[in-house]
């Protein structure tokens, strides 16, 4: 009951020839191989079933019933902005049920748009408010700048001028141009003058005299202070020296806030 | 013949129609075929057909035309396979095969006493493919029902030649064993097999 020899027979792809003449020899190959080729008898008689039209139809459509992998991958982003059409929603919606992967691809994809917002700690909204820069506040202060003072005036004389008014016609009525024109005429006249000429000198001298009497003050009140000082001095009035006090090795020591520095003067 | 499947399978998924209409028709019957041999029901046959495409269309990009596309087809839907094996298994019917389930799968015989017997026989044969284990009664199935080459099968279970060899010697030997025992039982106690038959019993 034990022989394997049919078995390696089989395996080592023997012929049917050898494998008969072992079973003729061992009876219980012999049994082993009757039973064998009744039951391979038995599969012998059966055919493959046939195949249903409807089922057939109902494979061919099945592209237009759900998608491939790939096919989701194309279709993802469209439906995370909601713009899939409605037979390829269905189509994905089918695909999704069925795979595993791509379900939790497109869940993590839909979960990251409806993600809740970080909540803001609470020290930020007092930095962003020092930060920001404060609003300029709307108000007619500007009409009094510079800037529209020059416009202002730009656009008076341009209505002036569509008005068809010119200053030149007003001056000219008053006698002005005429006036002006006389005052040139006599300045340039005095400026040749041998008169002028000598006042002009006169003029120069006098403040030239002037500065030298405000120097010769300055350095006399000083010469005078000066002196007041070195007699104060050299009469026998001696200033008191600071004391300070002294730290066990002799040294002196400041005193609290004792750091800035004074100016002395004599 | 890979290289034209290969070929095949990117016209496909390039979303030509017509392609995929050549793949249905090259395949529809083969895959039809397994899962009825492992359903032995005609509605469950058709459901697990379409899961078997449905799996296979939306994986089409992981072919590789590295070995026979039939071998794919099958390796993709092994574990539907099996499931719906081992649910059959847990039925308390299963074991008792009815004419209606092996009726397809037999040829219109004149003689009727001939075409009863193979009926007989069929019935015997699926209800001890039931009884052994399920990487042998797979293998046995595959082979001797479907037709498979020894490296289509080899391919589609992820399994060397030398295994699915051994494995189909086993699942041979084994049915063979367990049909003779049938035979000789019923010779011994056929009239209580009879009735345990009529009653809608499990043997």
């Amino acid at each position: 009951m034990s022989c394997t020899e049919l078995e390696r027979l089989f395996l080592t792809g023997a012929s049917s020839e050898d494998a008969r003449r072992h079973r003729d020899s061992c009876a219980t190959c012999r049994s082993t191989g009757a039973d064998v080729d009744a039951a391979e008898e038995i599969a012998r008689t059966l055919t493959a079933p046939e195949m249903p039209a409807s089922l057939r139809t109902a494979l061919i459509e099945i592209p237009r019933r759900t998608v491939s992998c790939e096919g989701a991958e194309r279709l993802l982003p469209l439906a995370v902005e909601n713009e899939l059409l409605p037979d390829d929603e269905r189509r994905l919606s089918c695909h999704l049920s069925r795979c595993g992967g791509c379900s939790e691809a497109a869940a993590t994809l839909l979960a990251a748009r409806d993600l809740a917002e970080p909540i803001a700690p609470p020290w930020l909204a007092g930095r962003l408010a020092v930060a920001r820069p404060a609003k300029r506040r709307r108000s007619l202060g500007w009409l009094l700048g510079p800037k529209s003072a020059i416009a202002f005036a730009y656009g008076a004389a341009v209505v002036v001028m569509l008005l068809g008014f010119n200053p030149a016609d007003l001056a000219r009525r008053v006698g002005a141009g005429e006036l002006g024109q006389n005052t040139r005429a006599a300045v340039l006249v005095a400026e040749s003058s041998v008169t002028d000429r000598l006042g002009a000198l006169q003029e120069k001298v006098s403040r030239t005299l002037a500065v030298w009497k405000g120097r010769a003050g300055g350095y006399g009140r000083a010469v005078v202070s000066n002196a007041v000082s070195l007699i104060w001095k050299t009469s026998g009035t001696k200033q008191r020296a600071v004391e300070r006090p002294r730290n066990r090795d002799g040294r002196g020591a400041f005193k609290e806030r004792e750091t800035t520095t004074t100016s002395w003067r004599a | 013949m890979s290289a034209e499947e290969k070929a095949l399978v990117d016209r496909c998924r390039l979303g030509e129609d017509d392609a995929w209409r050549l793949l249905v028709d090259q395949f529809g019957q083969k895959v039809y075929s397994v899962a009825y041999h492992f359903t032995l029901n005609r509605e469950d046959a058709e459901e697990l057909s379409q899961e078997i495409f449905l799996k296979t269309f939306e994986n089409l990009h992981r072919y590789d035309g590295s070995f026979p596309l039939v071998a794919w087809l099958l390796s993709l839907s092994r574990n539907l396979c099996i499931d719906r094996y081992r649910r059959r298994k847990r039925e308390r019917s299963f074991r008792f095969v009815s004419d209606d389930a092996v009726a397809p799968l037999l040829k219109s015989d004149d003689d009727p006493a001939a075409e009863a017997l193979k009926k007989e026989r069929s019935k015997i044969l699926f209800s001890v493919l039931a009884e052994i284990p399920e990487d042998l009664a797979e293998i046995l199935v595959l082979r001797d029902l479907d037709g498979l080459a020894y490296d289509e099968i080899g391919k589609a279970l992820d399994l060397p030649d030398g295994t699915v060899k051994s494995r189909l010697f086993r699942a041979r030997a084994e049915v063979a064993r367990r049909i003779r025992e049938r035979h000789e039982r019923r010779g011994t106690a056929g009239a209580f097999q009879t009735l345990a038959v009529a009653a809608g019993g499990v043997l």
